[in-house]
């Protein structure tokens, strides 16, 4: 909300500087965020056009003879409004008006001109352009305008909060104020002089619905003469953002901006039977309002209506049938409360939010709908010649029991963590902020005024007073405490972070939702929202890989095409009977191009599947391998990795099929697994260091291709030789030396015995056995 | 004489500049140093010397002396250097292996993850996917109440959502463990929001400590302990009120702009002061929801965006970066 500060200091006398009253109004809670200082250059000044002329050679512009107060000179001026006798803004040669509008001597079609006469959009007051200038006060030539007209001004940029809707004003910022600087409020008198005439003889006023509209309070005024409205209001508004219209919306506008009350004025003439009826509309009514948007309504929204037809969606927008217009000239002034959340639902379902329905929501002063009425009657008298008829009609079904909330000392002190807080400093600051405080024993009842709805409870009272009180006089206190247990899950995950990077691989945090289309590759159960920013991210992931792609895909356009990424996250899934999803946290790995830093002492490798593999391997101890077949990986060269016999991830390359239709030239390979199982192994017990050394044979064998490797380390395990530590492959040789469908491969197999140094005698029959038992079982030759 | 010595000084300079293999050492030693040699000859001449004069020259020869010894010692393990260089190229690039990164987010969740640990913090998490209760409702945000306009929400079928704070992980914690409790949270949060500053997907540390005897005073302690330790121990700190569902009271915590040291910059908007923080006593409505006595217990509540404080620490200006994975970017962070 942006206001005005002379209008603040309108109702309550500060002798503190702007920044000093802003700096203190977002210390306690309403946040200033912006203060824009607002004035015109000193040179500019009042002057007399003493005679405008048609410009000889041009239609639309006058040479004007003007008296500055010290010297006559020539101005051409091409506003329509120019004319003989009339005073206006005027800035002499050499004046800066801002960026780009340095006032120059100019030549204009033949005519000198010495400086410009000005319009009020010009001089940044209002958005007014039709004319230049014209004075509703009187000024001599040569005044200074700043001065003359009081221009000087700063317009505050204020963020209420959602609990403070007595702050959406200029009062109820002044209160605040006020308050914090322990001055009075200066509320004005607005004395009408009404005519005899009662609104009861014009205007009845029926709430069927008296608990969406509590309170309707109405004002008639007859004899009312649409125009401009006075520079000052007109100025004011443009300062808070609301477009001026004519002076009877604008007093509606300038008064809800003043008191927070939204009112609404409505052509007399135009409201069928001279009566107000306010009801629920019937579901699917039908209403146009004044935006002219046809807008279909449910049973729940709040109508005014007249005696034949709804004129004004209650508390958001009047209706185009009823609205004020250059030819109205007698208005039913509104000034209703409406209840809030009825209001929210009506914004809502709609999708319309206007300052009145965003005042309504967050609750006005259910107390001040008399006072608004009469400051606009009185505005309206003052500035549209209305004659205002004798009374206010106020239709209130609202309950107004002073509300007392009960303050301790003893809870203000245990809440804040202060001792000695003196009642005089409560009192006073409570008595500020417009309450009643009456001392009890051990602190105080408290008497709420009726535009603080929001304070309701003990604890609304202990920020109250802190707030004004000040939250840095509570000195900053470390408490004592005794240490919880800690979670180690986290570590874990931190130091699977740090081994990771270690080894070369990149972190990256991707969107948790992705593009509907990966449902292709990953089809399954998905969460879809129901807003999604747009259609890239629009159903939750279900694994890591479609972000790691992504990022491969967008790394690759960037030209790095040697990526090692990983993501640690949560993949989301369905799940049957609960609300909530299954949250599952996995890891994913994606690696392409040369595994290695290119070098140059040796060639470059491209990342294969053992790249991968390895990883896997490294991760997690005692991970089973088995061929898989996941519509996501390239067909044969992919595999579940399964930890104590459960499914835990899978690995392998990437679907030629996925990698094209992202055109990634080059293989990718992946690895997601589970995170819970492996953050979760138990320390299975500290092995036995041996004592004894150990010993290793090789044994080259000839292999058919369908055999497996994991097929022969099987079967030299399982013959029951304790002393085999390990199995390994150290070489295989594929080559036309070789059988056609063969393999060669050599294996090293080490013997370690845990109570004796191992003799030769007893390797050699070891190795005898493995050999025949490969030859039997698996049909594996030894390599000549 | 001593015009001898100055000259002596000088040639040896000249002779010992001309060398350029280690062997030419020894001879330039013997032929300066050695019995028969340059100096020695000179020195040779001191017996001519008034007995005045004679310690004055006797210091000045010394110190030329010891001035040769260290030039040719110099010079000798220069050019053994050289000659190892010969062998082999030591600035030819060696055989590195890649340097991998942790994301800059996780490591800023690291590192304030520590701080709150020496205070005596755990940590805690919860769903990203939240229902109503836990993300709004149980945190005094009623349905249909303008404090619901703060947080754009996203939604999916029969009232599940994203969690737009990681606030409710306060509500699961007081409703699954006893007191007291005192945890962070850090986590990914989510709202309809995207722009340079504002990411539909973010990441939030939470904070909550509830037991008897707690007190705003403690909360400012904590905080002040926070800033100080992460950012720097003079850093000052202001809390101003404010406003949040679920503390009352309530403030903001700004600390002085550790760009411009307070000065007033493009980054604090000139005010000096940097938002940092959201915090407060948690409201009594809240523990109503998890069935503690606000009578008995009282406690206090923050909340931080993590992005924001990375942004801040590295001067980063636009969050897209965070996520756009692009290894230009986040290999700056090995």
């Amino acid at each position: 909300m942006k206001i005005s500060y002379n209008w603040i200091r309108d109702f309550v006398d500060l002798d503190v500087d702007v920044h000093e009253a802003a700096a203190a109004l977002t210390m306690s809670g309403t946040e200033v965020e912006d203060i824009t200082h607002q004035s015109v250059p000193r040179e500019v000044i009042s002057a007399r056009i003493v005679e405008a002329k048609k410009h000889p050679n041009a239609d639309k512009l006058f040479v004007c003879t003007v008296d500055t107060g010290k010297e006559t000179l020539q101005v051409v001026c091409g506003a329509p409004n120019t004319r003989s006798g009339m005073m206006s803004a005027f800035a002499p040669v050499g004046c800066d008006l801002g960026p780009g509008m340095l006032v120059k001597k100019a030549k204009i079609r033949g005519e000198e001109s010495f400086g410009v006469l000005l319009s009020e959009r010009e001089l940044g007051l209002t958005d007014d352009h039709t004319g230049i200038m014209e004075f509703d006060v009187e000024t001599k030539p040569g005044d200074i305008l700043v001065d003359a007209l009081g221009l000087e001004d700063w317009a505050l940029d204020v963020n209420v909060t959602p609990n403070r809707g007595d702050c959406l004003s200029v009062i109820g910022v002044a209160r605040e104020l006020a308050a914090l600087f322990g001055k009075r409020m200066k509320m004005p008198d607005n004395p009408i002089v009404e005519d005899p005439t009662s609104v009861d003889s014009v205007l009845t006023v029926e709430i069927v619905d008296t608990r969406g509209c509590p309170r309707y309070a109405a004002r008639f005024l007859n004899d009312v003469k649409i125009g401009k409205s006075p520079f000052t209001m007109r100025r004011r508004l443009f300062q808070s953002g609301v477009r001026a219209i004519s002076n009877v919306v604008d007093i509606t506008n300038y008064v809800m901006l003043e008191y927070g009350q939204p009112l609404h004025a409505f052509d007399s003439t135009l409201i069928a039977g001279g009566g107000i009826v306010v009801r629920r509309a019937a579901e699917g009514e039908i209403f146009v309002t004044l935006d002219s948007v046809q807008r279909q309504l449910r049973a729940d929204d709040l109508l005014i209506c007249d005696k034949e037809k709804a004129v004004a969606l209650a508390g958001v927008m009047g209706g185009e049938n009823s609205e004020v217009l250059p030819t109205t000239t007698s208005v039913v002034l509104e000034s209703a409360f409406f209840d809030p959340e009825g209001i929210r639902k009506t914004s809502k379902g709609l999708g319309l939010s206007t300052e009145a329905s965003y005042r309504f929501e967050r609750g006005i002063d259910p107390a001040v709908q008399a006072d608004a009425a009469n400051r606009a009657a009185y505005l309206m008298a003052s500035y549209a010649g209305a004659r205002v008829y004798r009374g206010v009609i106020d239709a209130n079904h609202l309950s107004l029991a002073k509300r007392e909330v009960r303050l301790r000392l003893s809870f203000l002190e245990r809440v804040l963590g202060i001792t000695g807080i003196k009642g005089d400093d409560v009192e006073r600051i409570l008595s500020g902020l417009g309450c009643d405080v009456r001392a009890e024993d051990g602190g105080w009842s408290v008497g709420i005024p009726a535009f603080r709805h929001d304070l309701t409870r003990e604890i609304d009272l202990v920020e109250e007073f802190i707030r004004v009180y000040g939250m840095d006089k509570v000195p900053p206190v470390l408490p004592t405490f005794r240490p919880l247990a800690g979670v180690v899950e986290e570590k874990g995950l931190k130091d699977l972070r740090v081994s990771l990077a270690a080894v070369g691989l990149n972190e990256i945090v991707t969107y948790s939702f992705i593009a509907g289309r990966w449902k292709e590759s990953f089809p399954g159960e998905t969460l879809e929202l129901l807003n999604p920013i747009s259609d890239e991210m629009k159903i939750m992931r279900t694994s890591l890989l479609p972000g790691l792609l992504t990022a491969v895909e967008r790394n690759r356009k960037l030209q790095t095409r040697d990526i090692s990424i990983f993501e640690i996250g949560k993949t989301f899934h369905p799940s049957t009977g609960r609300k909530l999803p299954d949250e599952v946290r996995r890891l994913g790995i994606a690696l392409t191009g040369q595994r290695f830093n290119a070098h140059w002492s040796e060639k470059g490798r491209a990342v294969d599947f053992y790249d991968i593999k390895g990883m896997a391997e490294t991760l997690i101890g005692g991970a089973d391998l088995k061929p898989s077949q996941l519509p996501h990986l390239a067909p044969g060269s992919q595999a579940d990795i399964s930890l104590d016999g459960k499914v835990i991830g899978s690995l392998g390359g990437v679907h030629p099929d996925v990698l094209t239709r992202m055109d990634i030239g080059d293989e990718v390979f992946v690895l997601e697994i589970e995170l819970e199982p492996l953050l979760k192994k138990q320390w299975k017990g500290l092995a036995e260091i041996p004592k004894f050394p150990s010993t290793w044979r090789d044994i080259s064998l000839v292999v058919d291709e369908h055999v497996g490797y994991a097929d022969i380390v099987r079967n030299i395990t399982a013959k029951g030789i304790r002393e085999i530590r390990q199995v390994a492959a150290v070489d295989v040789y594929l080559g036309d030396k070789l059988p056609a469908g063969k393999r060669g491969i050599t294996i090293r197999i080490t013997y370690q015995s845990g109570e004796r140094t191992l003799e030769e005698a007893m390797i050699g029959k070891w190795q005898e056995k493995i050999v025949a038992s490969l030859k039997n079982d698996l049909g594996i030759a030894l390599r000549q | 004489m001593e015009k001898q010595l100055e000259e002596l000084q000088k040639q040896f300079t000249q002779d010992l500049e001309a060398i350029h293999k280690p062997e030419e050492i020894e001879p330039l030693r013997i032929q300066y140093l050695g019995r028969k040699g340059r100096l020695t000859a000179v020195l040779r001449q001191m017996g001519t010397l008034s007995a005045e004069e004679r310690p004055r020259m006797g210091a000045l020869s010394n110190k030329l002396k010891s001035f040769m010894e260290q030039a040719l010692d110099d010079k000798a393990a220069a050019l053994a250097s050289v000659q190892i260089a010969t062998g082999i190229d030591v600035t030819l690039p060696g055989r590195g292996l890649h340097r991998g990164s942790i994301h800059v987010i996780n490591q800023v969740i690291g590192e304030i993850e520590a701080v709150f640990r020496n205070l005596g913090f755990t940590i805690a998490s919860g769903p990203e996917v939240e229902d109503d209760y836990h993300n709004f409702e149980a945190l005094n945000l009623p349905e249909n109440h303008p404090t619901r306009d703060m947080q754009d929400t996203f939604y999916f079928d029969k009232g599940v959502l994203l969690r737009t704070h990681t606030s409710p992980v306060q509500i699961r914690v007081m409703e699954s463990q006893g007191l007291p409790v005192r945890i962070i949270a850090p986590g990914k949060a989510y709202r309809c929001d995207f722009d340079v500053s504002h990411s539909p997907m973010f990441h939030q540390v939470e904070g909550l400590w509830v037991e008897e005897g707690i007190t705003f005073a403690h909360l400012k302690g904590v905080l002040y302990e926070f800033i100080h330790t992460y950012f720097g121990p003079d850093i000052p700190l202001r809390f101003r009120a404010s406003f949040f569902p679920f503390t009352e009271p309530s403030a903001e915590v700004d600390m002085g702009c550790i760009i411009c040291g307070g000065k007033g910059c493009r980054v604090c908007k000139n005010t000096g002061w940097l938002e940092i923080l959201g915090s407060g006593m948690v409201d009594p409505a809240v523990y109503g929801f998890v069935g503690i006595d606000p009578e008995k217990v009282t406690g206090f509540a923050f909340g931080m965006g993590v992005e924001r404080v990375a942004m801040l620490k590295y001067g980063i200006d636009d969050i897209r970066l965070f996520y756009d994975s692009d290894l230009r970017f986040l290999s700056q962070f090995a």
